[in-house]
């Protein structure tokens, strides 16, 4: 024990002595002369306490901090496991979806012609049908190449939900495929996620604010929006969305970002759908994710996103 | 397609600065690709007048005396007063001609910006001072003709500069003609302009040939009434909507022409074509302010090949044996999508694409057939793609241009040539009225999230050539918004046909991005969560946290041999028929093949310690079709880690913990025969308990060594997949009953004993973890007993025919704490209740 603890408990049993004096002591004075002793009780347990921990500290043998183990020891390990980064993203640009109030369904990978063309108005002989850039099966079948194939069936499946809640609020994500070769900006594969909104007001104005609202949030600070008419059989008005380049990418203000393609969901979507155009209205966007992945983490080869290198799967 | 500002400028009185115009074009027309400032390529170069030309003994040059104005002649070339000296190697160069002078310092424009820039300096040449260039109309880039100077107006006053002069003082706008596939009228000067005017909010004047005929019915009414003296036929209207055609003598007029570089000319290559001549010149000046193209036969040679006397023009498919030479040479099978014309049933022309060589006009030619119709765009876009056809004129006709344009454009190009035409005819067989539209302005608002009043309405539509009505014809500033507008679109907006269309032009024309932006008023209901997503974000944070596993994504597309490799058929995979490659031909029926392709390039890549894992959508043929039709598709969680048997069922057991939360469903595995990729003998089924059934949803363990070794790994690989669909559906009653977890809570603290059971070595673990399970069971029921059983170890020493398997038995008392002797009690209990197994207890 050091000298100093010595002399601190030496000071507390003779605290003891001073206690005993309370008995000899006048009424008028027993309060305050009883304060005064519980306090310097209390201080001087504080000091011995504080003074021990010292001692204790004191008698450990010197570790070097700045080593990655210890002395002897082999490195300790934790499995580190890795999520894809597009996955990661899908999930948050889900979350981010699903707090706005929005279902999340995902997309199919193989679907038919009547999803991908005819339920989304696509006229019969429209060049599209028959494009090389979409893929089929012997069997007619299609690999869709954009997910707004999945909209007939989003808009079947939450049909009800315009009875119980007034509107339809969904969003699809899923992975879609496109006849293009393969090179260090163009993927045969990839993900988008699009997003249907049904109610009886629902207007142009409201599907410029949700997805921006999105984007806002996504990036974290306000944006900049434009837009670009478009064309596209399934949605009348069309336009193309594009957001000013957010700081977190080096915006400045000048640049700007296509995410993709909205409008109005065309009347007769909604009538092949079962709902009354002439009562509710929709509108619809979607736009890719690995675009928003490659921005985000620098990534300038697409083809790392299916590669299934560990090496490149590690970096998140 | 290329578009001159200038040109734009004279058909629309615009006082916007260019790059604020330019903006509002893009934001509600369609994306400007880049923008050429002509003025920049023709900086420093000047109209200049040839003096003087005196040959350079021994060369082909000439030493030249141009006049570039006073000013110029004085600051150039200080040697001499009045003139500037150049020295000219043109064979054409020529007193008294006008042409182009480069000053001193400027670039040729034909190499303006590109990666080497020439700069025309004053230099000595064959000891001659020479001041900048004479320039042929390839340096110019007017063209590529190289044989000479290019000669200018002689009227152009020396010294002005060539840009102005000219009318290259522009801006040429880039537009991608990809987002404008819906506008045919925008493929001509006059559409685009309009539209321009309308963003403008201005009216827009017509020119007079083009001013729509009201009502639009009567336009072919009139282009019926015009004397058909000619006999076409068009075997099926919907492939032609439109034929019209005129035949006149060509007029001396078109026999000659200037020899200087004239304003058509400059339109011609501004907008990214060529003069050819002045016949096909016109047609295709015509057909860069209409969008609508024409096309002009040799009369003579049309009826020569037709064997006829009289003209018998048909329009009809091409029969798969015909065959037809192109006006470049080239012969083309025909197909039965090609749209052909024909003179007495012999093709003469690809309609829509490419005039036939045998019907060309050439200079011999006294007399012209000419073409103005309009075709089926579908049956177009496939001879263009099949045929690998790509003209102005077909880029136009594959949008669609308007019927009603035909004879209008047919009329106005008689009339520039002044010519009578000795035959016409025109098949307008179907009328081309538009029908009226009505949509009230709330409509429009309420649709749009905008304020607009009736009358704005009303006039951005009519400056683009809509016709607007109302019933009560009020015109008073108090339009009732719910009062329909009468909306009758013009005759080239055949893309507009309902009311949505309509509210597009409004919104567009007075800019979307000027929309207020609003969110919806909703109802506080929270969205359902998809029960399959939940269930892979929960997979992903066992896996990927917990487990260290690594998430991979691999294509959804296999080769036949990757599927060999691990004993797949690929008959029962969905087959891509235009796959980009054999190895992408396949929709994969299982995830396994490609996380395995992975598993090499992972080892050589120096990796050791890994789980490859994927969730992702797989298809076999064999699931059949969903109630719509559609392939039923699984979802899918594949998984595979080099290491044995007890590896893999261990990490799915610590998997299935996991997910107790979203898949409380019991999991049970089962011995199998055959699957696949998994050796039989170190493998398990995995079946899903579901009420009374057992599911089979999944297989874990070793993989056979044959399927390893074509994968080129040795050493043992483990893996797992599992189709995730089923065990939802499976878990589903569970979840919704609200099962309570039974807790196994005690604020008394708990006792362990371990017990050692000496077995013969055959006695599967399992039985005796059951007798165990039941043991403990029979005792819970009958004394107030928490109980929890753990394996601590399986020895077994090798040859023996006995092994000790130890468990650790943990007990709790919900209402005190054991004492020693009660647990010694409950444990004598256990193994009497063993006896069955025939066990020592060690």
């Amino acid at each position: 024990m050091s000298k100093q603890l010595a002399d601190l408990k030496l000071a507390l049993k003779s605290l003891g002595k001073e206690y005993a004096k309370l008995k000899t002591l006048p009424a008028a004075e027993k309060k305050s002369f009883g304060e005064k002793l519980n306090a310097k009780k209390s201080a001087l347990l504080e000091e011995i306490r504080r003074e021990t921990e010292r001692a204790v500290s004191e008698n450990l043998e010197p570790l070097d901090l700045s080593a990655p183990f210890a002395e002897n020891a082999e490195k300790p390990t934790f499995p580190r496991g890795t999520i894809h980064p597009l996955s990661a993203e899908l999930d948050l640009v889900a979350e981010i979806w699903k707090d706005m109030g929005f279902s999340v369904i995902e997309s199919v990978q193989l679907d038919d012609e009547f999803n991908m063309f005819d339920a989304l108005n696509f006229p019969q002989n429209h060049p599209a049908r028959d494009s090389y850039d979409t893929f089929r099966t012997e069997e007619g079948f299609i690999p869709p190449a954009h997910t707004s194939t999945m909209q007939y069936r989003a808009l079947t499946r939450f049909r009800p939900d315009l009875e119980e809640k007034g509107e339809i609020a969904v969003v699809i994500p899923g992975r879609v495929f496109r006849n293009e070769d393969l090179d260090a900006t163009h993927e045969h594969t990839f993900y988008q996620c699009e997003g249907i909104f049904v109610s009886k007001t629902a207007n142009l104005g409201q599907l410029l604010a949700v997805w921006k609202n999105f984007f806002e949030t996504y990036y974290g600070q306000e944006l900049n929006i434009k837009t670009q008419p478009g064309f596209f059989p399934f949605t009348e008005p069309s336009l193309e969305f594009q957001i000013e380049k957010p700081a977190s990418l080096g915006g400045k203000g000048d640049g700007w970002l296509e995410m993709g393609g909205c409008g109005m969901i065309h009347p007769n979507v909604l009538k092949t759908a079962g709902i009354d155009p002439e009562v509710y209205r929709g509108f619809a966007w979607g736009g890719g994710i690995d675009r928003l992945v490659m921005l985000k983490y620098g990534i300038n080869d697409v083809r790392y996103f299916e590669s299934g290198k560990l090496d490149f799967l590690k970096e998140f | 397609m290329l578009i001159s500002l200038n040109e734009i400028k004279r058909l629309v009185n615009i006082s916007l600065p260019d790059d604020q115009l330019l903006k509002l074009i893009g934001s509600r027309l369609v994306e400007i690709e880049s923008v050429a400032d002509l003025f920049l390529k023709y900086k420093k170069i000047y109209v200049a007048k040839v003096l003087k030309t005196e040959p350079i003994e021994g060369t082909h040059l000439s030493l030249c005396q141009i006049d570039a104005g006073a000013k110029l002649n004085a600051e150039i070339d200080p040697e001499h007063e009045n003139y500037i000296q150049v020295v000219c190697g043109a064979p054409n160069v020529r007193e008294g001609m006008v042409a182009a002078w480069v000053a001193p310092g400027a670039v040729v424009p034909a190499t303006f910006a590109t990666p080497e820039p020439f700069e025309i300096s004053a230099r000595k040449l064959r000891g001659f001072m020479s001041f900048g260039m004479l320039a042929g109309a390839d340096e110019l880039a007017l063209g590529d003709d190289h044989s000479g100077l290019l000669e200018l107006d002689p009227r152009l006053t020396p010294g002005d500069l060539f840009a102005d002069a000219c009318g290259l003082n522009d801006k040429i706008l880039e537009v991608e003609n990809k987002s404008l596939t819906h506008r045919p009228d925008c493929f001509g000067l006059i559409g685009f302009a309009r539209e321009v005017a309308g963003i403008l909010g201005q009216p827009f004047s017509e020119p007079d040939f083009y001013r729509p005929l009201t009502p639009p019915s009567e336009t072919t009414s009139k282009a019926a009434s015009i004397n058909s003296d000619l006999e076409i036929s068009v075997a099926d209207p919907s492939l032609c909507p439109c034929y019209s055609c005129a035949v006149f003598d060509v007029p001396a007029s078109l026999n000659s022409r200037p020899a200087y570089l004239t304003p058509d000319d400059v339109f011609l290559y501004k907008s990214g074509m060529r003069p050819i001549s002045p016949l096909v010149d016109l047609t295709n000046l015509l057909m860069l302010k209409t969008g609508q193209p024409l096309h002009a036969f040799d009369f003579d040679k049309f009826l020569a090949v037709g064997g006829s006397k009289s003209p018998n023009v048909r329009v009809r498919l091409a029969r798969p044996d015909e065959s037809l030479v192109l006006l470049d040479d080239r012969e083309v099978a025909l197909t039965d999508n090609d749209i052909v014309i024909t003179s007495n049933d012999v093709p003469v022309a690809l309609a829509g694409a490419m005039g036939g060589k045998s019907t060309e006009i050439d200079a011999g030619t006294k007399t012209v057939l000419l073409e103005s119709a309009s075709f089926s765009l579908y049956n177009l876009r496939k001879t263009q793609m099949t045929h690998g056809l790509f003209s102005e004129a077909i880029t136009r006709f594959t949008k669609g241009q308007p019927a009603a344009a035909a004879p209008i454009v047919l009329e106005e190009a008689l009339n520039s040539l002044k010519v009578s035409p000795k035959l016409r005819g025109c098949t307008a067989s179907a009328p081309v009225a538009s029908s009226e539209i009505a949509v009230t302005p709330e409509t429009v608002n309420s649709v749009l999230g905008s304020n607009y009043s009736p009358e704005l309405m009303t006039k951005t539509l009519e400056n683009v050539g809509f016709r607007v009505s109302t019933a009560s014809s009020k015109t008073s500033k108090t339009a009732d918004p719910s009062e329909p507008l009468n909306v009758v679109p013009p005759f080239w907006r055949t893309d507009i046909h309902i009311k949505e269309d309509v509210i597009e032009e409004i919104g567009r024309l007075l800019g979307f991005d000027n929309l207020p932006l609003s969110f919806p008023s909703r109802p506080f209901i929270a969205p359902s969560l998809d029960p399959l997503l939940k269930l892979k974000t929960a997979i992903r944070h066992s896996l990927s946290g917990r487990l260290g596993a690594n998430e991979i994504l691999t294509y959804s597309f296999v080769s036949d041999a990757l599927l060999e490799k691990a004993n797949l058929d690929p008959e029962n995979c969905y087959k891509i028929v235009n796959s980009l490659s054999p190895e992408l031909e396949r929709f994969r029926p299982s995830l396994l093949p490609s996380l395995l392709d992975k598993v090499r390039l992972n080892l050589k890549a120096g990796h050791r310690d890994f789980t490859l894992y994927e969730l992702n959508q797989v298809a076999q043929k064999l699931y059949g079709l969903t109630p719509e039709g559609t392939p039923a598709v699984k979802t899918s969680l594949a998984l595979v880690l080099p290491g044995d048997f007890y590896q893999i069922k261990s990490l799915f057991f610590e998997l299935v913990r996991d997910l107790k939360p979203v898949l409380p469903a019991e999991f049970v595995l089962k011995p199998f025969g055959d699957a696949h990729l998994f050796e039989p003998r170190r493998g398990l089924a995995i079946y899903l308990k579901s009420g009374d059934l057992e599911i089979l949803v999944g297989t874990l363990g070793e993989l056979k060594s044959s399927v390893l070794s074509r994968f080129k790994l040795s050493g043992i690989f483990s893996a797992l997949e599992i189709a995730l669909d089923p065990c939802i559906s499976a878990s589903e009653p569970q979840l919704k009953a609200h099962e309570k977890p039974s807790l196994k809570l005690s604020k008394y603290p708990a006792v362990s004993r371990d017990l050692t059971l000496k077995l013969p070595v055959e006695t599967p673990f399992s039985t005796v973890e059951s007798a165990l399970k039941s043991a403990l069971a029979t005792l819970s029921s009958s004394e107030a007993l928490l109980s929890e059983l753990e394996p601590l170890s399986i020895y077994h020493r090798k040859l023996s025919p006995v092994k000790n398997l130890s468990f650790r038995l943990t007990f709790r008392n919900p209402e005190k704490t054991f004492d020693s002797q009660e647990v010694s009690d409950i444990m004598e209990k256990i193994i009497n209740n063993l006896s069955a197994l025939g066990a020592e207890v060690v």
